[in-house]
């Protein structure tokens, strides 16, 4: 395509078109979301459940995760496949803070976050020498190595873990949330999951989020060309740029799980981020994959402690058979149903 | 003079010769892994647990009363079967994507996941230690070692040798050089590229497997073993190049023996972030590694 003003106009319309049908499609599901984990809190407080909330709360914290994970993966193409350091290592700093210096949850999950950053910019600095496949290597390695670290040191509890974090209360000034209550923990994480999810969902509509997406160099970048000068303004030659931005870019994904990893469950320090792979541009995905794959560990579970074998087996089957993820086959269909006409059915996904 | 002499009969020696046998297990397993890569492009996440289930598949065989001897024959040719079959039936599914490199790696790794959650349901995740099939041990200059770790020296160095022979000087070797050089002009010239893919990766997981067979009589047998044993044998890879036959030879040995004399030095635990940083200080110093890709020359 000619690079005149007019296509220049023509690709912006069709692109807002599509960005604007996208969001809708996203927020339909983001709603949905909220709506059915209300309904299921009516539902499990009035039947006074306990075992219900506690796996929805799980799922919501693995939400957490995974929207970083796709954050990643699928903004910017980059394959960690050591976050789980970061879930770990949030876990084990709000053990930390809560156990020795101050019962207070604003406390834990302010030191966490900074934490998390910081180690954001040292693994980041670290990984981001390499691209593609060696950027997974890396994060692998990083992960293992700060795994047996860990578990060998004594002073962190070693293959025990941290016992005897006391129990918190969430103060939000006129009222306040027992960790230990059930409902009161679910919706205190339900809030933190989604107002993550709303900010992710903001920054990436922000030219900081565009500029992200255009790194990426595919087929959908080249087509944007206003977005692609920028990037090169910002970083000179593409390959430079992406190291930089891309250095700066882990930042804030890496502080999201030490997040999640706060909310709780400091037990589950080598959990692997499972999901659908390449939920590509659609943070909407990680919300349900989270839940499904958190209900359908516990559904194995109650026949075979061997829920590994077919996580595993599903997630392979997945990449094999829907490489575009959950939502990635869910939205384009929703979107024509939703939004008939406005660009190309599987653009974007 | 004689302290130092003592010390090096006595310390350094035994320490060198442990690290040689380490090393040549783990040249072994990176071969595989680099002869797959340079072919296929191919990070094989499930490398380890092939490796794992070599070890396995010997203790299952011993245990059935079969001859430790006849399970070194007999499981490299089973585990060189289960590779052709991963190849076909799961990676060629994704292989002709545009993600190639993110998907094959992403299915290796949930392979990965499967394999060692299905080893602790077959085997329980207590450790099985073979009985080493070599007694006794042999004094060389002064320095005394099992006679086993010598066979798996002479073997190990043997086999080594022999996937070199093969693949520099058989014409089975020039069709994989020329698959990985230029795909399409080896199918143009009668190169039977998928079957010359997915009989690489099989020679790597037999090799794996091979790898895992002879380190099961030092090194116990338990689930997470592959994941213990990959991170080294990724260093190898990407230090010595990922493709690179003679790269992996080298940086195995010298690796091995950095890990091993180092022991003596410092705490096991932290053999594994110094192992991790020599890869790092390669990917960001020479990311090439040391010798150049198989079939670049």
């Amino acid at each position: 395509m000619a690079d005149t003003p007019a296509t220049r106009v023509a690709v912006r319309t069709a692109v807002a078109a599509n960005e604007r049908a996208d969001a809708l499609g996203d927020g339909v599901l983001a709603g949905a979301f909220v709506a059915l984990a209300l309904v299921f809190a009516a539902v499990a407080a009035a039947s006074g459940d306990t075992f219900f909330f506690r796996l929805a709360t799980e799922a919501l914290i693995l939400a957490g995760v995974a929207m970083a994970v796709d954050l990643l993966l699928g903004y910017t193409g980059l394959l960690s496949l050591g976050h789980a350091l970061f879930f770990g290592f949030g876990a084990y700093v709000s053990a930390l803070v809560l156990k020795h210096w101050s019962p207070s949850f604003w406390a834990a999950i302010g030191v966490t976050f900074a934490a998390a950053a910081l180690l954001g910019v040292v693994a980041g600095f670290i990984a981001i020498r390499a691209r593609g496949v060696y950027f997974a290597l890396i994060t692998f390695g990083l992960a293992q190595v700060v795994f047996k670290a860990v578990y060998n040191t004594r002073e962190l509890g070693g293959s025990d873990g941290i016992i005897g974090i006391p129990q918190i209360r969430v103060e939000f000034g006129l009222f306040s949330v027992q960790a230990s209550s059930p409902l009161g923990f679910f919706l205190v994480t339900l809030v933190f999951v989604m107002l993550l999810y709303a900010a992710l969902a903001w920054l990436m509509r922000t030219p900081f989020g565009r500029l992200l997406v255009a790194i990426r160099a595919n087929e959908s970048a080249r087509a944007l060309p206003g977005i692609l000068a920028l990037a090169r303004q910002a970083g000179g030659l593409r390959d430079r740029g992406r190291g930089r931005r891309a250095l700066r870019q882990p930042v804030p994904h890496a502080a999201r799980p030490g997040v999640a990893g706060a909310a709780g469950l400091p037990d589950i320090g080598q959990r692997r981020d499972h999901g659908h792979p390449r939920r590509r541009r659609h943070l909407v995905g990680a919300l349900y994959g989270a839940v499904i794959l958190t209900g359908l560990k516990s559904v194995i579970g109650t026949w075979t402690e061997h829920h590994l074998i077919i996580i595993g087996a599903l997630f392979m089957l997945s990449v094999i058979f829907l490489p575009k993820g959950f939502a990635g086959y869910v939205l384009p269909r929703l979107r024509r149903r939703f939004a008939p006409g406005a660009g190309k059915p599987g653009e974007g996904a | 003079m004689t302290e130092i002499l003592e010390s090096l009969q006595f310390v350094y020696g035994p320490q060198v010769a442990n690290g040689l046998a380490i090393g040549v297990a783990v040249i072994l397993m990176a071969l595989g892994l680099t002869i797959i890569f340079g072919l296929l492009d191919v990070i094989n996440m499930s490398h380890g647990e092939f490796y794992a289930l070599g070890a396995y598949l010997a203790v299952t065989l011993v245990g059935q009363g079969v001859n430790f001897w006849l399970c070194l024959a007999l499981v490299p040719v089973a585990m060189a079967a289960i590779g052709y079959f991963t190849e076909r039936a799961l990676i060629q599914r994704v292989f002709h994507t545009k993600d190639r490199h993110i998907l094959t790696l992403l299915l290796t790794f949930g392979l990965a996941i499967i394999a060692e959650d299905a080893f602790k349901l077959a085997y329980g995740p207590n450790p099985y230690k073979p009985e080493s099939p070599i007694s006794g041990a042999s004094e060389i200059l002064g320095i005394m070692l099992p006679n086993y770790r010598l066979f798996l020296i002479a073997a190990g160095g043997a086999i080594i040798v022999a996937v070199w022979l093969v693949v520099y000087r058989t014409t089975l070797g020039a069709m994989v050089r020329a698959a990985a050089w230029d795909k399409n002009m080896a199918a143009s010239l009668g190169v039977p590229v998928e079957r010359v893919y997915a009989g690489t990766f099989a020679f790597g997981v037999a090799l794996a497997g091979l790898s895992g067979v002879l380190l099961a009589p030092i090194y116990s047998v338990f689930p997470t073993m592959g994941k213990d044993f990959i991170l080294m044998a990724f260093t190898v890879v990407i230090v010595g190049g990922m493709g690179s036959i003679k790269g992996a030879v080298i940086a195995g040995l010298v690796l091995t023996q950095i890990q091993s004399i180092s022991s003596l030095f410092i705490s096991p635990v932290w053999s594994d972030p110094l192992v991790f940083g020599i890869m790092v200080l390669f990917l960001m110093v020479r990311p090439q590694g040391l010798a150049g890709r198989l079939g670049h020359g």
